[in-house]
């Protein structure tokens, strides 16, 4: 069965672009446009990974990852963030990784595939 | 310097209530003396012989006793007036100087019902629309730094998108390219990643320009930092065959931010590569120095003339090479790695002669700083170095110096060794005096950041420099 992936971005083109990569990989993907629509959309299907934007108008990101704590969630971001502030961010057990954005398509395909062949967080 | 001479006149002289109490003293004592000497020449004429001879000593006392009297009062009074002129006159000298020094909240309060109550008056106003146009100023530069933060990030986000569907097109998910749109496609990304290295580097300015580059510091290990950097440019230089040379000997650990610190290095490590001829070799190394660590690149490419050390180190400034083309960086590279070292209270400059290979040194503090300052890289002293030198020839040259200076300029001799020699000319030709040459030599000197006291010189060149290489800044 494909892994599901849902992407969370506040801008089309990226959403997009990335669903467009990870259909290729043979992800099963699906989008949404901001935390309200996050929370919304994984009430209908439970996604093994979320791509979340970290600066999306709306509610902040912070409160969100606050309520989804069995699905794991991978940061990308714009802002470069020091070190430093990603350990802080990366406070919950399920927060399993960081994009730089603009992302290497490559490295984001070998990221994901890491992430999911780790068999501790699958239900 | 010679001692200060004693100058009786000077001392008298130089304060205006000394002038006017001694005016006064003067006028005290001449005036009643012609009066006395009138009385006296007219009382002696109208009494009898034998009165006026018996009573002349008495006179003549009184006479002089009321001249000294007189005298005394109205120096006492005279000191009282000039007094009340000199003080307002005081205390508007000490507002001028801290007007200087920028303090713009002086305010003056003189009541003195008269001209100089009015110039205080006046010297308020301007200092309250000096202190408004620098308020305006403060804003002015904030916004620009704002703007810069936000366009740039405004400008990066679309580069993501952008990025990934060049990549996909280029890994082949929308099928084969031909060889021609496979090479037109790397023209796109090619200059896709250069224009978004440009906004990054827009990016850090605008962050060291309002001091919020986040220093992470950490207790580092700094040999073990400049190895690790050396082995992941080693990559970059195997291309020209080149060797990268690591001297260090112990040093202690220290708290730096490393990410930080390698940046500076492997700026400066990615130019010494990038203009060194094949085949050589590129020295890195490090020393401690008081309470600084120094380090140093050195490369033996073709070096850099007095007029490109001074500017390299502003932002777009690249020196024309032919090979500048092919490696075409964003010309942010230096003055970055400037913001990053002078915001943490280091130093970097550069020693150099054409032909002969340069080397960059910058220093680190072994304490790190508690507050990061803000240092201004775009639109700041862009040619302020030029025109401090200007204002320099101007001061000891008069109107002549202007004209003098653009000559230099327009010959492109406004280096340091190239400035010595014009000013021992000068001398030498006795349009200006010794004394003055040295201190004109001095104040350039300073200007370009060589300062006598700070380099040991023995110490700072590692690389058989003689001194007169050396432009610093500061």
């Amino acid at each position: 069965m494909k892994k599901k992936i849902l992407v969370v971005d506040d801008e089309e083109d990226i959403r997009k672009s990335v669903k467009m990569i990870l259909e290729v990989n043979g992800y099963e993907v699906f989008t949404a446009i901001d935390g309200d629509d996050l929370l919304n959309k994984i009430g209908q299907v439970t996604p093994d990974l979320i791509l979340l934007d970290i600066m999306m108008p709306g509610p902040p990101v912070q409160e969100i990852i606050k309520q989804i704590q069995n699905i794991k969630i991978a940061f990308m971001s714009v802002v470069r963030i020091s070190d430093a502030r990603k350990r802080g961010l990366c406070s919950q057990d399920n927060i399993v990784d960081f994009f730089q954005k603009p992302f290497n398509v490559t490295d984001l395909i070998d990221r994901i595939e890491l992430i999911l062949a780790d068999k501790k967080y699958i239900d | 310097m010679d001692i200060k001479k004693f100058d009786l006149k000077k001392f008298i002289l130089s304060k205006i209530n000394r002038k006017i109490t001694l005016l006064f003293i003067i006028v005290g004592l001449i005036a009643p003396s012609i009066a006395i000497f009138y009385f006296y020449n007219i009382s002696i004429s109208s009494y009898p012989e034998s009165l006026s001879t018996n009573q002349a000593p008495l006179l003549r006392t009184i006479a002089i006793t009321i001249i000294i009297l007189i005298g005394i009062n109205t120096g006492i009074i005279g000191f009282f007036i000039s007094r009340s002129i000199s003080r307002p006159i005081k205390d508007l000298y000490f507002a001028t100087k801290e007007l200087e020094k920028g303090n713009y909240n002086i305010k003056l309060d003189i009541k003195t019902c008269d001209e100089i109550e009015e110039l205080a008056h006046a010297f308020n106003k301007t200092t309250a629309s000096q202190a408004k146009l620098q308020e305006e100023r403060k804003e002015i530069d904030s916004a620009k730094t704002e703007f810069l933060s936000i366009t740039s990030h405004e400008l990066r986000s679309p580069m993501t998108p952008m990025k990934a569907q060049l990549q996909m097109l280029e890994e082949g998910y929308f099928g084969k390219l031909t060889k021609k749109q496979k090479d037109s496609l790397a023209i796109v990304i090619r200059n896709a990643d250069r224009l978004d290295r440009i906004i990054v580097d827009f990016l850090d300015i605008s962050r060291i320009e309002a001091a919020r580059l986040k220093f992470n510091f950490q207790e580092t290990d700094i040999v073990e930092l400049i190895k690790s950097t050396t082995k992941f440019m080693d990559a970059y230089a195997k291309e020209k065959n080149l060797s990268l040379v690591v001297n260090v000997d112990k040093l202690p650990l220290i708290e730096v931010d490393s990410d930080r610190l390698s940046q500076v290095l492997r700026n400066l490590i990615n130019n010494a590569i990038k203009f060194s001829p094949d085949n050589s070799k590129i020295e890195i190394s490090a020393v401690l120095d008081r309470e600084y660590i120094r380090f140093s690149v050195r490369d033996h490419g073709c070096g850099l003339t007095s007029e490109n050390q001074i500017r390299i180190f502003e932002p777009f400034y690249q020196v024309e090479n032919a090979n500048r083309r092919k490696h075409g960086g964003t010309g942010l590279g230096l003055a970055i790695c400037r913001g990053i070292i002078e915001s943490q209270n280091g130093k970097i400059w550069v020693e150099s002669k054409p032909e002969k290979g340069c080397q960059f040194n910058f220093t680190i503090p072994t304490k790190p700083v508690k507050q990061i300052k803000p240092i201004k890289i775009l639109f700041s002293d862009k040619g302020l170095i030029e025109r401090k030198i200007k204002e320099e020839f101007s001061t000891i040259l008069g109107p002549l110096g202007e004209v003098e200076f653009n000559e230099l300029k327009s010959k492109n001799s406004l280096g340091r060794d190239d400035l010595v020699e014009y000013i021992d000319y000068l001398t030498e030709l006795f349009i200006i005096p010794q004394q003055r040459g040295r201190d004109f030599k001095n104040s350039i000197e300073k200007i370009l950041g060589y300062d006598k006291d700070e380099i040991n010189e023995k110490e700072f060149m590692p690389c058989n420099y003689s001194n007169d290489e050396v432009v610093k800044r500061n």
